[in-house]
């Protein structure tokens, strides 16, 4: 029906409609784009390339597994199992009827144990009726007792049936089981070949593409059980910082880094570093039978891994994971997580946000590169573009990959020692070494009681001449190219290119004027003994001694190296960090005389009582030797470089720029005319040395107390990077002319900070005294990123204590050895937790390599040690030896301290007493058999000798090159002697002790070479015969000679029991100095200076 | 951060793209992940792919060639010096009269002794199972030069009634150190890495034995005897380097074509 009229309308409807579909269609794209917002993440993509790397694996697997023997065995199998159907259907009939008689029995099973269940269930009823009656004593009880009775007799007929029944019925089932077992035979061995392949194909169905996969991940379908999905890892007692708060850590790397906990997606170099490690041991037999299968299925499955493509991130496994990540490890990832080491926005699963950090500039460039400009596409995921922009709102972007281990010093920064082999610990040993922490603060740090790293100036005027010095300072490294002492003056900021010419004449007059005051104050405030001796020298014997006795282990004696035929200036890097500990020799000559240096040789602790150098007790011809040697080492050209006078306007100009801070103009003035130009000199000279912190590193009279003058650096890593004041400059060449780029990161920053350090002032105009002072180093990009590496870990974030690792007394015990450990140098020679002899490439025969000290706490005695260590010559275990053990001159405090280190890390304890128990007289007659036979004497001496003092050995003759094992009581541990017999290859690799009872390959058990029917043989007759009265029975000598754990134990008591018990105690003497009666200090100081040879000269020095 | 979310949007719609796609299936040619440079392809692949042993020569030779050679030595005659064993009695009872130092063997007309001759470039072997036998035998060590294949089994065998240590001192394989002291012991050892400079085999006890072993991927090698004589048989044909090394002398090599069935003669001349 149509309406009368029109119904009235305020709008025209067909516009109206419009609206309303455009509006629907806009709202139907919103929130279809809200669900793709939603729906697609980078992380997915991630995901299924993990899952195509996955499947390619796995149907490369298939592919070797399915192979064609395999195939033919499956066709076998298959034909077997037709020729068996076959026959069962030509014996249908036989079958069908067994199948029939089966059902009848079960059927009538059934019923018969219904029937039975139902009687029993009666009976259960009846007992209860009867009992009941029986307490009332009911009349009606006898007529129960009967109706019971009758029922029990019904239940065990029944019951009878039951058996009777069951056994027609497995009867029965047997018959037809003969037919059906014949195909279930079939098809077991069939699932037992398929078994692997099919494992893999379900693994193959869980990471392909297939219908199950799309739609489980469907949009607005993917809430229910998605396959791809963010995973995370919830730390609730790791806290990061959110602004004014602390949030439980929660970790979603995992969600692109798959692989990470898992094993089999190494890179090549950890998978060949993995191989090598388990081959080791599977060399070594340290396996047990099964772990040995396990070990060479590993090694297989690495093998395979080198074959492959190599896998690369996100994809990788975790190197070291037994160290970091694995389940078993110190830090497994359930507890640990990701962020808490290397740092990132936990919850973050977008690429940038997570604060990746580029390690270099190519990487940076890489990273940001997309193909189209706006956003990354799976083409740019697969080159490795990521659209990355830097976090600017991420307070702890990751560290990038070259300084991945600073992470460890969140928590172990008041470590001694993490691990030998990792970088942190070289990189904080540098920091200590090249005093980083002399002009910077660092709480928290290892070692709160380091001595200054530079030597003591305050008697710098008996030692060398002003002239030196003046050359020294101006440019340390042109003198020795590996020094410790940095480049304060003539800098890329005061003489560079990039300085006007006019400031740059200004700069150098200013830098000379504060070099001549640092001079004349350093020698105006110094002691002035006169040393005497060290005449009479022959330098070729001075040099074979220096060789000879270990000074190498500490010092470095050539300032060129020859690396790949190039022959070029030495750098600190060239050497072990070790043999940086004490100064370059070269120049010595140049710069000190003889009298100093033979007292120095003879005893350092006579010049400076705090001196790090120990005493190697030269005799007096020795030192003489010595001294001519060090005498004759000459730095030609060094002292003819000229030297410019002071430009008094100079030193007036600064002075007075101190003064002024004081006192009013005028006043300064006045008190600058009341001054002439040596006293003006050691004024600013005081000053300059306040302003350059020369008092941070070494000791100078007047300075004692003042604090460093560096940036603090206990939170370094924390700071943002706009608190970084990066300057205009992004590439630049270094003082090695290497090409540098800076990128806007904190770690970029610092390194280029250490590396070049006043590289910040290039392009600015700043006044003299405001432009950067920071000291050249000339680091070397590797120094340079291990002291970034240090620098950038120094965090605030702290990190809970259950998370800590934690110190029992024996920890302690040994971090506090730790420390004496590296603050005297003894990795210079010694293994010490198994890294350090820096000395070794020196030593060309091993037989004269000092001791590896790795088990020296199991090793030695208490007692022994200390006296040892106190004054070693109280015994010469090794009288070949060339090096010498030297007198530190420890004190009874710090002597304790190693001893219990040792003691500690050698998991002994401190004292044991078997030293005064003799053993058994039937074990010692025993031991001393085993050790004819054994043919210890062949090399070792028993004969008594006098500890300190032994024959000196025919050293041509290596076998007389072992110790004699009459020191062995009252030197070494009881359960030691035992155990280093058996195994002296593992406690000390390489060692010169033969191993004479090998681990079998099998069982990983030691065996003896005096087993089975070595006894028997014609050159153990004698022996054999002395032997048998001491044991029961043939049966049991037999069994004892194949234990190699009785015999070793046997041949100890033996050893034992020849061993002297006493020695004398330790008693170090120092030599006294030679020298004339103390004189005051010069005054006023040497100036002007002579300037050798060529005019003063006003042009620059070389800027680097 | 709205240009991000819209970026991260259409990335979205572009990742759909990829799975109804079936995603990229070319594979990528990635750098090395620790080297940021990305257009090269991982050094490793190609090492990888070339150390296949794709091509296994066959367990039989066809074909096989025989290369025989002469070592010769030109120069004023070395004169050795004498081993002095006295420091163990039995091993000086072992010998009639001194023997000389074996560092340089030379014959009347300047013919070298213990000079191994290799292959340098040979094509993969098959494994080698065959025992190598090292003896000790009046203290001296017997072959004074010779060389083992990756995985052969190595018996080192102690002949005398004194103690011996076999301390084996390669650079790239795993060192070893294991005494004798029974007479007539037998160690068997492996070496799993290829070694070719000849490395050091002493005994700690008695200074002056030694004996030198290269670590050969294969076992075509040969070692000349006291008339300077050296045989490499079962050798495939092709073009090979040959490699004559002396543990005094060095090292020197040189090019042989070997064709089906030759006997190939060559030479070598240390100049002293």
């Amino acid at each position: 029906m149509k309406p009368q009229e029109p119904i009235p309308h305020n709008y025209p409807m067909s516009r109206l409609n419009a609206i309303f579909a455009i509006s629907a269609l806009v709202l139907l794209a919103v929130t279809g784009g809200i669900v793709f917002y939603d729906y697609v993440r980078g992380w997915k993509w991630f995901q299924m390339e993990f899952m195509r790397i996955q499947q390619e694996r796995i149907e490369q697997e298939l592919r070797e597994k399915n192979d064609a023997e395999t195939r033919a065995k499956l066709a076998a199998l298959d034909k077997e199992m037709k020729e068996r159907q076959v026959q069962i259907a030509r014996h249908r009939s036989d079958l069908v009827a067994a199948q029939k008689d089966l059902d009848r029995e079960e059927g009538r099973h059934y019923a018969a144990d219904q029937d039975y269940r139902f009687a029993k269930a009666l009976l259960d009823a009846k007992r209860y009726e009867l009992e009941s009656a029986i307490v009332k004593k009911s009349s009606s009880r006898k007529q129960k007792q009967r109706e019971f009775d009758e029922l029990s007799q019904r239940v065990e007929n029944l019951n009878l049936r039951l058996q009777q029944v069951t056994r027609e019925r497995d009867a029965a089932r047997e018959r037809v089981d003969v037919w059906l077992g014949r195909i279930k035979e079939v098809e077991d061995r069939r699932k037992e070949l398929t078994a692997e392949i099919d494992l893999l194909n379900r693994q193959l169905f869980s990471v392909s593409r297939n219908r199950d996969f799309f739609i489980l991940n469907a949009p607005m379908l993917d809430f229910v059980n998605p396959t791809m999905r963010v995973e995370q890892v919830v730390l609730n007692d790791l806290f990061i910082d959110m602004n004014y708060m602390s949030v439980p850590r929660v970790d979603r790397c995992q969600t692109c880094h798959r692989a990470i906990d898992r094993p089999g997606f190494e890179s090549k170099a950890e998978a060949q570093r993995l191989i090598e490690d388990l081959r080791f041991k599977l060399d070594k037999n340290q396996f047990t039978k099964d772990k040995r299968a396990e070990a060479e299925e590993r090694v297989a499955e690495l093998e395979r891994l080198l074959a492959r493509p190599e896998i690369l991130n996100p994809f990788r496994t975790h190197p070291k994971l037994d160290t970091f990540v694995g389940s078993a490890s110190p830090h497994p990832m359930l507890d640990y997580g990701c962020t808490v080491c290397h740092r990132g926005q936990d919850r973050a699963t977008e690429f940038s946000r997570a604060g990746h950090t580029p390690a270099s500039g190519r990487m940076e460039r890489r990273w940001k590169k997309t193909w189209f400009p706006f956003f990354p596409l799976p083409k740019d995921y697969t080159s490795r573009n990521y659209g990355w922009a830097a976090n600017p709102f991420l307070e702890t972007p990751m560290y990038p990959r070259q300084h991945y281990e600073a992470g460890c010093l969140k928590c172990h920064s008041n470590q001694v020692a993490v691990n030998g082999s990792d970088e942190i610990t070289r990189a904080t040993a540098m920091v200590e070494l090249y005093g980083c922490h002399s002009c910077h603060k660092i709480n928290n740090w290892r070692f709160s009681d380091l001595q200054k790293v530079g030597p003591t100036l305050d008697g710098i005027a008996e030692k060398t001449t002003p002239e030196w010095a003046f050359r020294w300072i101006a440019n340390p490294h042109a003198f020795r190219s590996t020094t410790r002492m940095p480049a304060f003056f003539y800098g890329r900021n005061m003489v560079g290119p990039g300085v006007p010419a006019e400031e740059r004449a200004q700069n150098i007059r200013f830098q000379d004027a504060e070099i001549h005051s640092i001079v004349a104050y350093l020698f105006s405030n110094s002691s002035n003994r006169q040393w005497q001796g060290g005449t009479g020298g022959d330098a070729t014997r001075g040099k074979e001694i220096v060789e000879r006795v270990g000074c190498l282990a500490c010092h470095v004696d050539t300032e060129t190296v020859t690396v790949d035929g190039k022959t070029r200036k030495a750098l600190r890097t060239d050497f072990p960090l070790e043999r940086n500990f004490g100064f370059n020799l070269v120049g010595t000559g140049t710069k000190t005389h003889a009298g100093w240096i033979y007292n120095w040789v003879k005893n350092p602790k006579n010049y400076d009582p705090h001196a790090p150098m120990p005493d190697l007790r030269l005799t007096d011809q020795e030192a003489s030797d010595v001294t001519a040697y060090l005498v004759s080492l000459q730095k030609p050209g060094f002292m003819s470089q000229p030297i410019r006078p002071a430009n008094p306007a100079a030193v007036r100009g600064l002075a007075k720029g101190y003064l002024i801070n004081t006192m009013s103009t005028r006043d300064a003035e006045a008190k600058l005319d009341s001054m002439n130009l040596d006293e003006q000199l050691v004024y600013l000279g005081q000053r300059s040395i306040e302003k350059y912190g020369c008092y941070s590193c070494h000791d100078i009279k007047g300075f004692e107390s003042l604090k460093p003058i560096g940036t603090e650096l206990t939170i370094e890593g924390s700071k943002n990077p706009h608190l970084f004041d990066f300057g205009f400059v992004h590439d630049y060449e270094a003082w090695d002319h290497k090409h540098e780029h800076i990128i806007h990161t904190v770690p970029s920053w610092i390194y280029n900070k250490v590396r070049e350090p006043r590289i910040y002032d290039d392009a600015r105009t700043k006044p003299y005294n405001d432009k950067l002072k920071m000291p050249n180093f000339h680091l070397t990009p590797e120094e340079a990123r291990l002291i970034t590496s240090v620098v950038i870990g120094l965090t605030k974030e702290r990190v809970n204590d259950s998370k800590l690792a934690s110190m029992d007394a024996r920890e302690r015990l040994m971090e506090e050895g730790r420390k004496l450990v590296s603050q005297r140098n003894c990795r210079g020679c010694h293994v010490v937790d198994g890294y350090g002899r820096a000395i070794a490439p020196l030593i060309a025969d091993t037989n004269f390599l000092p001791p590896d000290l790795s088990p020296q706490g199991r090793r030695t005695q208490s007692p022994w040690l200390f006296h040892f260590l106190k004054d070693p010559t109280v015994m010469k275990i090794r009288p070949w030896m060339n090096v010498r053990m030297p007198t530190f001159h420890f004190t009874d405090e710090e002597t304790n301290r190693l001893v219990e280190y040792f003691a500690a890390a050698g998991q002994s304890p401190l004292f044991d007493m078997t030293r005064f128990n003799d053993p058994p007289a039937r074990n010692v007659a025993i031991g001393r058999e085993v050790y004819t036979m054994l043919r210890c004497a062949q090399c070792h001496l028993t004969t008594p000798v006098d500890p300190a003092n032994p024959p000196m050995p025919n050293v041509a003759d290596t076998t007389s090159l072992a110790p004699n094992l009459s020191l062995g009581r009252v030197r070494l541990r009881h359960d030691w002697i035992a155990d280093w017999i058996r195994r002296p290859d593992e406690m000390i690799p390489g060692t010169r002790m033969p191993t004479n009872f090998p681990r079998s390959a099998e069982t990983g058990e030691f065996t003896s070479p005096l087993g089975g029917a070595a006894i028997d043989g014609p050159g153990f007759a004698a022996s054999k015969a002395r032997l048998l009265p001491l044991f029961q029975n043939e049966e049991e000598l037999r069994k004892t000679m194949s234990d190699a754990v009785a015999l070793t134990n046997y041949l100890r008591d033996y050893i034992w029991s020849i061993g002297i018990t006493n020695m004398r105690e330790a008693r170090p003497e120092a030599d006294a100095p030679v020298m004339t009666v103390p004189q005051p200090p010069r005054t006023p100081p040497p100036t002007p200076l002579q300037t050798g040879e060529g005019a003063p000269s006003v042009s620059a020095p070389a800027m680097r | 951060m709205t240009l991000r979310k819209f970026v991260s949007m259409i990335a979205g719609l572009a990742l759909i793209a990829a799975v109804a796609c079936g995603g990229g299936k070319e594979v990528p040619d990635y750098g090395d992940d620790e080297d940021d440079v990305i257009e090269q392809p991982a050094a490793g692949d190609t090492a990888a792919a070339a150390g296949t042993p794709a091509a296994a020569a066959p367990a039989a030779v066809a074909n096989a060639a025989t290369v025989t050679g002469l070592v010769k030595f030109e120069g004023a005659p070395v004169q050795m010096g004498s081993l002095q064993m006295g420091a163990d009695p039995f091993c000086a009872s072992t010998h009639q009269q001194p023997v000389k130092d074996e560092e340089v063997v030379l014959g009347p007309g300047g013919e070298l002794a213990n000079v191994l001759v290799y292959v340098k470039n040979a094509p993969a072997a098959p494994p080698n199972s065959t025992p190598a036998l090292l003896d000790q035998k009046g203290c001296q060590y017997f072959p004074h030069v010779t060389a083992v294949q990756v995985g052969q089994p190595l018996n080192i065998k102690n002949s005398d009634n004194t103690l011996h240590n076999v301390h084996a001192m390669p650079e790239t394989n795993r060192q070893f150190n294991e005494g004798q002291p029974v007479q007539g012991m037998v160690s068997t050892k492996k070496f799993d890495k290829v070694e070719m400079k000849p490395f050091r085999i002493k005994c700690d006890v008695h200074g002056w034995m030694k004996s030198y072993m290269a670590v050969l991927p294969h076992s075509w090698h040969g070692v000349s005897q006291a008339n300077g004589n050296f045989t490499i048989a079962n050798l495939p044909p092709g073009n090979y380097t040959l490699v004559a090394w002396h543990e005094k002398f060095g090292t020197q090599e040189q090019q042989v074509q070997v064709g089906p069935n030759e006997q190939k003669q060559v030479s070598f001349t240390f100049k002293g």
